[in-house]
């Protein structure tokens, strides 16, 4: 039997072993159904989240069920909605709880006397061109003059088919304000023109993401093998899916035989009872879904299948770094 | 009490064999004191897989907040022995 010390030399078993056991349980939340923003390709408003629950209002009864969430075992709240920062109260409930990670476009500052170790992820969509033509604005000015040199916060950079060529320019422009960023890719939930993924599209978007890490391994947070898993969909001889999702709320997952998943998973909608499918929307289809987090946990929640090689299991460990990294589990 | 271990855990270790498809090892060969997380790569999921065989096996209960203690089949194997 393969086991982890016969496959890796001193310093990568120390690696590993710094994050085998911290046993993230996540669990994902809509803050609030409303935004400042109505960007094209939202999987919230595109698939009528915003309307699947009436929002709870009293913020008394957020920070019970976050008291039960905590007795639930979750040990990382990833808030997202809408717009979270509308509603920092409800955020803060959660920041004095649990270890948090809010979404956000950027557009409100976090305050920090308030938020002083508030992990944030801003979302940029492309270039600025992209920016206007899908969210309506380009929200990068605003953004990184809020965030600039903040060490609780970086660029969740959504790639578009569009930005094939251009990512370095955007990776210089976030490491100018100081901030470090992590590459993901666009799933066109409202099948924008000219939006969709093309097989060669991917094969070079990937080489480009391999390309920026190469070449600013201070600011993008990443891994070579997440850029196969997310562009190539395929992890070994096995495709992401509805049958392969490790990010499906348990607790209404009926899938036979269940995969590999997050123990304990759930995505809540804002009424604090309604439960969503899974970590992104119920219409979307799971064969073309990019959501990046998706794929990291992907890999995470299948280690066993990793301790084959060497090299499979340097795979995994960098996978788990890097998520570990972006939710303060583990410094930068 | 000790040939009930003994039993016990190479018993453990068929279940863990079974239910997670480990390939090249045996109830013989699976080392009891082997780290499962640290070194087989056992994770929480596949220790609540495992659990479940074991319970209705010796009709015992397993607390989820006790994984963290059974990190080895010699360990689960014990846990299983007091509550039998």
């Amino acid at each position: 039997m393969k086991t982890v010390s016969s496959l890796l030399d001193e310093e990568w078993h120390k690696r590993y072993k710094s994050i085998s056991k911290l046993n993230i349980r996540s669990s994902i939340y809509d803050v609030t159904n409303r935004c400042n923003l109505r960007c094209k390709g939202c999987f919230f408003f595109s698939s009528d989240e915003d309307k699947a629950a009436k929002e709870e209002m009293d913020l008394q009864k957020w920070e019970v069920f976050i008291d039960r969430e905590k007795e639930r075992g979750v040990n990382l709240a990833i808030l997202i909605g809408g717009e979270p920062t509308i509603c920092l109260d409800r955020v803060e409930a959660f920041y004095s709880r649990l270890p948090t990670f809010c979404a956000t476009n950027g557009l409100i500052k976090v305050p920090r006397d308030r938020f002083p170790h508030l992990m944030v992820g801003i979302s940029l969509w492309g270039d600025e061109e992209d920016e206007k033509l899908l969210r309506g604005k380009d929200t990068f000015p605003i953004s990184s003059r809020n965030y600039e040199g903040d060490s609780h916060a970086y660029y969740l950079y959504t790639i578009t088919p569009k930005q094939i060529g251009k990512t370095e320019r955007i990776v210089n422009r976030i490491r100018d304000v100081g901030l470090k960023i992590h590459m993901q890719l666009l799933s066109n939930d409202e099948g924008v023109e000219e939006f969709f993924w093309t097989h060669e599209e991917l094969k070079d978007i990937r080489a480009e993401m391999d390309d920026m890490l190469d070449k600013y391994p201070d600011v993008v947070i990443s891994s070579n093998y997440y850029h196969e898993v997310i562009t190539t969909g395929k992890m070994f001889d096995r495709q992401f899916g509805w049958g392969e999702c490790p990010s499906v709320t348990e607790p209404i997952d009926r899938r036979d035989p269940r995969p590999k998943h997050l123990m304990g998973f759930i995505r809540w909608a804002s009424d604090l009872k309604t439960m969503h499918r899974c970590c992104t929307s119920e219409t979307r289809d799971c064969s073309t879904c990019k959501d990046g987090a998706a794929h990291m946990s992907w890999v995470m929640v299948n280690k066993r299948a990793h301790i084959r090689s060497e090299q499979d299991l340097k795979n995994w460990i960098e996978v788990y770094e890097m998520f570990a990294k972006l939710y303060q589990f583990i410094p930068w | 009490m000790a040939k009930d271990v003994e039993n016990i855990t190479i018993r453990i270790a068929e279940i863990m064999i079974n239910e997670l498809k480990l390939e090249d090892v045996t109830p013989e060969t699976f080392d009891p004191e082997i780290d499962l997380v640290d070194e087989v790569g056992i994770d929480s999921m596949d220790l609540a897989t495992v659990a479940l065989v074991v319970q209705d096996e010796y009709g015992i209960r397993i607390d989820e907040d006790d994984y963290q203690k059974l990190t080895t089949i010699r360990f689960i194997a014990e846990y299983v022995q007091e509550r039998m």
